[in-house]
């Protein structure tokens, strides 16, 4: 193995290990406020919105359409709490067919 | 807690990693083509997806990497990219805070946006250290299994289901965003502020960061304007049909 490609990998592990274990080593040392506590439930939808926007758009750079096809497809059955996995499927198979028609 | 409920708890968190499986496999694979054609051996590039375990990252390493980046670079553009997980990690865990300190390390390792997507929006009674161990359990598996078909035999699945596929992890957020929001309005117009800021944020400044401070800001201002319900209500307005 290439020694230079190791200690890539070695610190790039260690860079990305530390900050997912910091808040593991110090969730009990640290008493947050009623503020922060909802803070920290508001966290997953807004990081959520920002990992669906603007990424979305671009899943295939060329066909704007693809990501919007595929959201609407998803959105609307997460509306109606379909379950994560037939939103997942039907996105898919949406993009599918609109790849197999649209040369 | 008795043994098979904690080993249920697991196999529900493995089933809640299915969906997913349907993005990491084929991303996974994308990874370890590039990989190889970066110059990386199939074990380096294995080592790599079993080791650091983030995905963009692993691109972006092997892309700058053919481009003649040097080390240090990559690690540091790889510390910035990956430091979204310290704002997700306090999420998850403060949902594990009973178990022992050595289970939340090794569970640590798993924090990636989609356990965490999944793991947080599970109501709260479900949040075990079984579950997220499951979940890990089935979406490190699938990255790994998919770097090594990538690595070993690139151009497996034909071009369209790729293609179609890179559709599934956004599906996947989607689907576990929307349910919350019904029937929330103020939250809607949260999340709807945080997509507008990270998108015009993305155009100036680099994506990694962008998702930060929007994360952040929109949390921050949540606090002031949005009314989250306990979770006995949100269970009840769950089942209002």
């Amino acid at each position: 193995m290439n020694i230079e490609i190791l200690i890539l990998i070695l610190g790039m592990t260690a860079v990305t290990y530390i900050p997912r274990a910091i808040p593991a080593v110090l969730i009990n040392k640290l008493k947050f406020g009623e503020k922060f506590e909802k803070f920290l439930r508001l966290i997953p939808y807004t990081a959520m919105a920002a990992l669906i926007f603007p990424g979305v758009f671009t899943t295939d750079p060329d066909r704007l359409y693809i990501g919007i096809a595929g959201a609407l497809t998803a959105g609307v059955l997460a509306w109606f709490k379909k379950p994560i996995i037939v939103c997942v499927l039907a996105a898919v198979g949406v993009n599918m067919v609109l790849y197999a028609v649209i040369p | 807690m008795n043994d098979t409920s904690v080993k249920t708890r697991f196999l529900y968190g493995a089933q809640a990693g299915i969906p997913v499986v349907l993005g990491f496999i084929p991303v996974g694979i994308a990874f370890g083509v590039m990989a190889r054609q970066a110059g990386f051996s199939t074990l380096e590039t294995c080592l790599m997806s079993l080791s650091v375990y983030a995905g963009a990252s692993e691109m972006m390493a092997v892309g700058m990497y053919a481009q003649g980046a040097g080390i240090l670079a990559i690690i540091i553009a790889t510390f910035f990219l990956n430091l979204r997980h310290i704002i997700m990690s306090p999420c998850v865990f403060s949902r594990m805070k009973a178990s022992k300190l050595g289970l939340r390390l090794l569970a640590a390792f798993g924090v990636t946006d989609e356990s965490f997507a999944v793991f947080t929006t599970i109501p709260e009674k479900q949040c075990t250290p079984a579950f997220f161990l499951g979940l890990i359990l089935v979406t490190y598996s699938s990255w790994n299994i998919g770097t090594l078909i990538g690595a070993a035999a690139s151009d497996l699945l034909p071009p369209i289901v790729t293609a179609s596929l890179g559709i599934a992890l956004y599906a996947m957020f989607i689907g576990l965003l929307m349910p919350g929001l019904r029937g929330n309005f103020r939250l809607f117009l949260l999340v709807l502020f945080t997509a507008v800021v990270n998108s015009l944020l993305s155009l100036c400044i680099p994506s990694s960061w962008a998702l930060i401070i929007s994360t952040l800001a929109g949390a921050a201002a949540g606090v002031f304007f949005v009314d989250l319900k306990d979770e006995n209500s949100a269970k009840e307005d769950g089942d209002e049909h």
